[in-house]
């Protein structure tokens, strides 16, 4: 299915507040666009239009409203709309696969030394600690823009970690490791898994990777899902080891302003 | 200011297609075609067989139609 109807009804373009246009034929509302703010800083548009025409017309509104740097996420698979969003002159900046990870995968034992804390029974201080810990290391490598997009950056000072979602790796009272697991729906998300960097390459996040996954798995749940960043081999290795495939990819677009 | 959108009506997803699509049956049995909106994409909101969801139709064609909203279970 093509993802624009085709015709172009006459429409007139009406920024209706701070961060959104409406595309107005008549009285009607033929397409709507949104600007919003990450936490992070960056602005990300969303436009939602039924005829290409109206799309453009949108796209030309907001970025003859707005300046700096423009990002926007659409899926790979819907060619027309990134099609469109290329012809207001955004190109593709990053590509996140998501993946589809079976829960069967068997136990996997962390390394010596380190112990594996269950969802739900990790401590909040020690968690805390590590969830700054770990924000800090992000922060000063490869940033939040390469992060997926709900690990957002926290106000400064605020740490809010809740240890029913996350499992975590123990080395005596410390954590080094954790994994955030979400279930909204049927399909529960693996948002987030992360080993302090001085702890890495021995197994840790395997072992927390199984060790949610087994959860689920006993909970009768057979699939997770994730996103991983395609510049991110550590994290794609990661998954595949457990024989996550890949359903579909997302693109991040940027146009400077 | 107008704001007369497309008719919205919850429906249930059928079938994830090609090409960023989903077959939603709608409760007097009709099926529509849906995209998704940008602010679900925007906010990774992740679509499935099963899943309840609200769609505006479109005033274009009512064979389509636009997921705004997906319900919890």
């Amino acid at each position: 299915m093509e993802t624009f109807t085709s015709g172009e009804p006459a429409v007139v373009i009406t920024r209706v507040a701070q961060r959104h246009w409406h595309a107005l034929e008549d009285d009607r509302v033929a397409g709507r666009a949104e600007a919003s703010t990450r936490p992070d800083g960056r602005v990300f548009l969303s436009i939602d239009a039924w005829h290409r025409s109206v799309f453009d017309q949108l796209a030309d509104a907001m970025l003859a409203d707005l300046t700096g740097p423009l990002h926007t996420i659409v899926d790979e698979a819907d060619a027309e709309l990134v099609a469109g969003w290329e012809r207001a002159g955004f190109t593709t900046r990053r590509r996140e696969w998501e993946y589809f990870v079976p829960t069967d995968t068997g136990t996997v034992l962390p390394p010596p030394g380190a112990t594996i804390v269950p969802r739900g029974s990790a401590s909040e201080g020690p968690l805390r600690e590590l969830d700054r810990v770990i924000r800090a290391e992000v922060e000063a490598a490869v940033g939040w823009q390469e992060m997926p997009a709900e690990v957002l950056p926290h106000p400064p000072g605020d740490t809010v970690v809740d240890s029913a979602l996350h499992a975590a790796a123990a080395e005596g009272d410390s954590y080094v490791g954790l994994v955030r697991v979400v279930q909204v729906t049927r399909l529960p998300r693996i948002g987030l898994i992360a080993v302090r960097a001085d702890r890495r390459r021995r197994g840790i996040a395997r072992a927390l990777l199984a060790e949610v996954l087994g959860s689920l798995h006993a909970a009768g749940i057979p699939t997770a899902s994730a996103e991983v960043n395609e510049a991110n081999p550590a994290a794609t290795a990661l998954f595949e080891s457990v024989g996550a495939r890949r359903a579909s990819s997302n693109l991040e677009l940027v146009r400077h302003g | 200011m107008a704001d007369k959108g497309g008719i919205e009506v919850e429906g249930t997803v059928l079938e994830c297609l090609r090409n960023a699509t989903f077959k939603v049956e709608l409760p007097n049995g009709h099926q529509v075609l849906a995209h998704i909106s940008g602010k679900i994409r925007k906010n990774y909101i992740k679509i499935l067989p099963y899943d309840r969801v609200l769609v505006e139709l479109s005033p274009y064609d009512l064979s389509r139609g636009r997921i705004l909203f997906r319900y919890r279970n």
